[in-house]
């Protein structure tokens, strides 16, 4: 909260900056990109993005930037692992082949720990470079100020939004029969979950095997309550962490970063998501984030919690089936939670490297991305995407979308959502725990002993694992 | 017995006919070798220095800080789980290659038998080789993905052969199943070395052995395993090498789950220079491989060479 | 005399049987990868569908992606950067091979086994090393950059499995040929080098395989102007999933420049003239 106080008392800074030049010099015309960009026309620069529909269409909108501004933009885009591993090659090494690169949230502690990002402060406060209207105020947060923030400095703007949502089978929850059954059996109504708890009844209630019957017919195959993502690696560490562990009142680490993995809180958490393994797929231990939905869409499981963006990929009438079959929800909370209620997101920024030899161009393009006008054109070519601004909810594409469920499903789970803490070591902390992990869910070890091994290992990465601004 | 007795000296000059003998005392042979080892001196050893270099400096964030000895190697040969690594790619390796060897030789005497469409088959044999190491990944898990792979499906789960969990899902069957895809795309490589070596192997002493009545066996024994030797030698000393640094598959399908279960060296090796930034610990970790495989293809080189006579 | 009818008869019948079981054999063998070839025309919803969908409406969707995509600018570097690294082994690498089996050199075991030190380290951690250096030097995404790269682990492997099939060429030609007179490089290029053809044309194509196979090098010391296939391949896995389709497209389309290579190249693999010479 405090860190969207300061972003809007950063708006308002430059808004009355910008008015105070305005007064000062006299009456101007309007801000335009072009006007802003006249240094800078002709300059070419190389911008790493991570490759999804999203970047996707935002590159077929780039051209619009160069014809207004002048300035040529390589607008590169490669697979997940492959912008992080090349991405962080390139700023950590000094060759500085990219201006600017998208960052995960979790990528921010090495990198601002390595000082090889540029904060954008002085061009937010430069009434030449930054528009009027950019109405930082407008970014949804909690996730834009926890991700662009580090002590007196700002890294970037929230220009991609991921985010995980509750994802069901509104046909099956809507049976009459399955209706009917569930009452009797949890003595409540059947509807998509509104807490964990109903979460694991409904993944229990589903689960079944191959010549029972599922709304009213036989099943060929089995058929399972819930699907989540388990393979080592991915993003099923932070999915625990976030989306189990802290609506648990638990967390990872004490507020000054030392681990504390073996809390009372973290064990009952981890220990409930392992025993909605029992009503998983039985491969769930190799599922990727990318089977998840694969696997939704063939309509093996029931419901899961997945990322939104690959939700957009699969429910649609080319590649599922079930299209039009499918309800969403904000990841639910615990029953009678009293700790912050909070859900897996990870809000993305790209920076501008120290390498960079155009600051200045780079820092408009990426002003350019998040314009209001910009994402007004982005979201309206792919007809919805993941909104970064509050403003975009109100969009025709989003309001009156037939899948209006997945856009309030996202917008609950990012009002919940906040960027991963900066440690400079969480992708090896996110190693070694998501290895103990797998183990608590197949049955390997129990989630009190796995836990404590997790404390042990963690402990002899780092003692005090966060960054402390101004360091 | 006459006759295998002279086959048996026949093989015996084959054995020592062509490269026993060995030309002295020419500056020839330098000048040969000269482009090769200066162009792998240039692109192999400084590297391999550079890597060294580092690998004896603390290397925050990429660059090169203090000098710290040897703390970078201590902190991975006190690590046991560099060492389960190594385990794995053992496993890995003492399974796969021999299964690679002995189905690549058989099927390397079938192509060299007179058969038809050979043309036709030599290429399409070839197909699993020449794949990229990528689409092989994804290829196997469209075929043994839980739930929605082809064969899972249809043959696994059907039949119960695996239940509770999926191949890939499972940590004791995952590395089975790296192997079993590991077979389906290197056998092919081996077939067509080893067919390549029996084409190349000169006529006279099997005509020889044909005209003392000697049986195909025989023949096979005393003439073509002694001549197929030096490549036999050598495809497996390479196999072994590559087969040990496995990690396209690994990455792609299982991220060296289940826990730790298919953590390869190469996979481990992928996660400190990638994921953790750990470029000390990440050199000295290829120079510690280095050296293990330096050690054992020195052993290897002087048994095949002494007791097989191998090259 | 008698008995040669019948052995005709076991001759033909091997023939069929040996035809068979290979044909069987590599068959099974491709049976995955003519599941992926389906995939190509396959609609993205009966993909992964239980019960599997064997038959299907093609549709050419996938097609338009790819193309879009420019994968073929991809296909045109794969060529260049694999072909010209195997080039440059073979020109460099056959003559070592033949040196290091035919004469006695100071340290020869040594220098060989340092050949194929080239290829011991791992590749993940060499990567940033070589990275580091050629960003020094300006070699990053490079052509050039690319095929030095690719020497390191394919001139070793060429040079020590050539070597093997040199022991098989017989010193008494080249012997002959040096009484008579004519000089060393000579023989070298117009006697050895014809006899050694199937082991250079196999070993050129294994290296030429794995140098159009290779990913970590091509993704990390290439990049936008240098970017090969392999590294083309994991833009489709995108976080709406894997476009199936779209990588069965270009896994099997960049099959198809390696297949035309082995099957114009295999008449080299099989003994023909080359062995003429020796006999008798």
């Amino acid at each position: 909260m405090i860190g969207s106080v300061h972003w809007k008392f950063a708006a308002a800074a430059s808004v009355l900056s910008t008015t105070l030049l305005m007064l000062t010099s006299g009456p101007v015309g309007a801000w335009s990109y072009k006007e802003a960009a006249q240094p800078y026309a002709g300059t070419t620069i190389t911008i790493l993005d991570e490759v999804t529909p999203l970047q996707e269409a935002m590159k077929k909108l780039v051209a619009k930037f160069t014809a207004e501004t002048g300035i040529k933009v390589n607008y590169e885009l490669l697979s997940h692992p492959e912008v992080i591993s090349k991405g962080q090659a390139d700023m950590l090494s000094g060759r500085g082949a990219y201006d600017a690169v998208m960052l995960h949230s979790p990528q921010m502690g090495l990198l601002l720990s390595a000082k090889v990002l540029r904060p954008i402060d002085t061009y937010l406060a430069n009434s030449k470079l930054t528009n009027p209207d950019l109405d930082s105020a407008d970014f949804i947060d909690p996730g834009s100020s926890t991700l662009a923030k580090f002590g007196a400095n700002t890294y970037g703007f929230l220009t991609w939004n991921y985010n995980q949502v509750y994802w069901a089978r509104g046909d099956l929850l809507n049976h009459p029969e399955e209706k009917a059954a569930f009452k009797a059996k949890y003595g409540y109504d059947l509807a998509p979950a509104a807490t964990l708890e109903q979460m694991r009844d409904i993944a229990a209630f589903f689960t079944r095997a191959k010549g029972a019957k599922l709304a009213g017919e036989t099943l060929s195959s089995d058929f399972y309550g819930i699907v989540l993502e388990g393979i080592r690696g991915g993003t099923t560490f932070w999915s625990v962490w976030n989306n189990f562990i802290r609506n648990w009142g638990g967390d990872l680490f004490d507020a000054e970063g030392k681990p504390t993995f073996d809390r009372p809180e973290n064990v009952a958490a981890v220990q409930f998501w392992a025993d909605l393994w029992k009503s998983s797929p039985p491969g769930q231990a190799e599922y990727s984030l990318i089977d998840v939905p694969t696997v939704m869409g063939n309509g093996i499981a029931a419901q899961t919690i997945a990322w939104s963006d690959f939700v957009l990929g699969i429910d649609t009438p080319k590649a599922s089936k079930l299209h039009g079959k499918f309800v969403y929800a904000g990841i639910p909370p615990k029953v009678g939670q009293t700790a912050r209620r909070q859900a897996e997101t990870e809000p993305s920024l790209v920076a501008i490297s120290t390498h960079s030899r155009a600051p200045e161009a780079t820092y408009l393009f990426l002003q350019w991305m998040v314009d209001k006008a910009t994402q007004k054109d982005l979201i309206g070519s792919l007809g919805g995407g993941v909104p970064v601004r509050n403003s975009s909810w109100g969009l025709p594409q989003i309001k009156d979308s037939p899948n209006a469920s997945l856009f309030k499903a996202m917008s609950e789970s990012l009002r919940h959502g906040y960027a991963k803490p900066r440690a400079a070591k969480l992708y090896e902390i996110a190693d070694v725990a998501g290895a103990i992990l797998q183990d608590i869910a197949t049955g390997k070890i129990t989630a009190a002993a796995g836990m404590k091994a997790a404390q042990e290992k963690v402990l002899g990465i780092c003692q005090k694992c966060f960054l402390t601004a101004g360091n | 017995m006459a006759s295998i007795l002279n086959s048996e000296s026949l093989a015996r000059d084959a054995r020592t006919t062509p490269s026993r003998r060995r030309t002295k005392g020419s500056h020839f042979g330098y000048l040969l070798i000269a482009p090769t080892m200066i162009t792998l001196v240039v692109v192999g050893l400084v590297p391999f220095l550079y890597a060294i270099y580092i690998s004896l400096h603390d290397v925050p964030y990429g660059r090169v800080g203090e000098f710290t000895g040897l703390s970078n190697y201590r902190a991975l040969l006190w690590d046991g789980r560099f060492w389960h690594s190594v385990w794995v790619a053992l496993v890995f390796v003492g399974i796969a290659v021999p299964i690679e060897f002995v189905l690549g030789m058989l099927g390397a005497l079938v192509l060299n038998q007179k058969i038809k469409l050979r043309g036709v088959i030599v290429p399409m044999l070839f197909v699993p080789t020449m794949m990229a190491p990528i689409v092989v990944a994804l290829l196997w898990k469209i075929m043994l993905a839980g739930s929605w792979g082809l064969i899972s499906y249809n043959v696994l789960e059907r039949l119960k052969i695996v239940s509770e969990t999926s191949v890939f899902g499972s940590a004791d069957l995952a590395l089975y199943a790296l192997i079993l895809i590991d077979v389906w795309q290197w056998t092919p490589f081996m077939i067509i070395a080893f067919y390549a070596g029996l084409q190349a192997l000169p006529l006279n002493p099997y005509r020889a052995a044909q005209v003392d009545g000697a049986s195909p066996l025989q023949m096979f024994v005393r003439i073509t395993l002694p001549l197929m030797m030096p490549l036999m030698a050598v495809m497996v000393l390479l196999r072994i090498i590559d087969a040990f640094k496995v990690f396209d598959t690994i990455f792609l399908l299982t991220g060296g789950g289940p826990g730790n279960a298919t953590e390869s060296p190469s996979m481990l090796g992928y996660k400190l220079v990638f994921e953790f930034w750990k470029l000390g610990e990440a050199s000295a970790f290829a120079v510690i491989i280095w050296v293990l495989f330096f050690v054992f293809c020195n052993v290897f080189y002087q048994i095949a060479k002494n007791r097989l006579k191998a090259f | 005399m008698s008995a040669s009818i019948p052995r005709a008869a076991r001759a033909q019948r091997g023939v069929v049987l040996f035809t068979l079981l290979a044909l069987g054999c590599t068959i099974t063998l491709l049976l995955p990868v003519a599941w992926m070839a389906t995939m190509m025309v396959k609609p993205e919803a009966e993909m992964f569908a239980r019960p599997t969908v064997w038959l299907f409406e093609p549709t050419l969707a996938h097609f338009e992606y790819v193309l879009e995509a420019g994968f073929l600018s991809s296909l045109a570097t794969s060529l260049v950067v694999a072909g010209a690294s195997t080039a440059l082994v073979v020109l460099i690498g056959t003559p070592a091979a033949y040196a290091f089996a035919r004469f006695e050199m100071w340290r020869r075991d040594d220098m060989f086994l340092f050949i194929l030190a080239t290829r011991m380290a791992p590749p993940v951690a060499l990567v940033i090393p070589l990275y580091l250096i050629y960003a020094k030097v300006g070699l990053l995404d490079t052509h050039l950059g690319l095929i030095l790269a690719y020497l390191t682990f394919n001139l070793s492997f060429y040079v020590w499995v050539l070597r093997s099939f040199c022991r098989d060429v017989p010193v008494e030609l080249e012997e002959a040929a040096l009484i008579e007179g004519y000089p060393r490089w000579q023989v070298l290029l117009k006697i050895t080098l014809p006899m050694l053809r199937p082991g250079i044309v196999s070993s050129a194509v294994l290296s030429f395989i794995f140098a159009w196979n290779e990913f970590l090098y091509a993704f990390m010391l290439g990049g936008r102007t240098v970017k090969t296939l392999p590294v083309a391949i994991p833009t489709l896995i995108t976080a709406q999933g894997v476009k199936w389709g779209e990588v069965a497209i270009v896994g099997i389309s960049a099959l198809l420049p390696v297949l035309l290579v082995v099957f114009t190249l295999q008449r080299y693999i099989v003994r023909g003239l080359t062995l003429g010479a020796v006999k008798g």
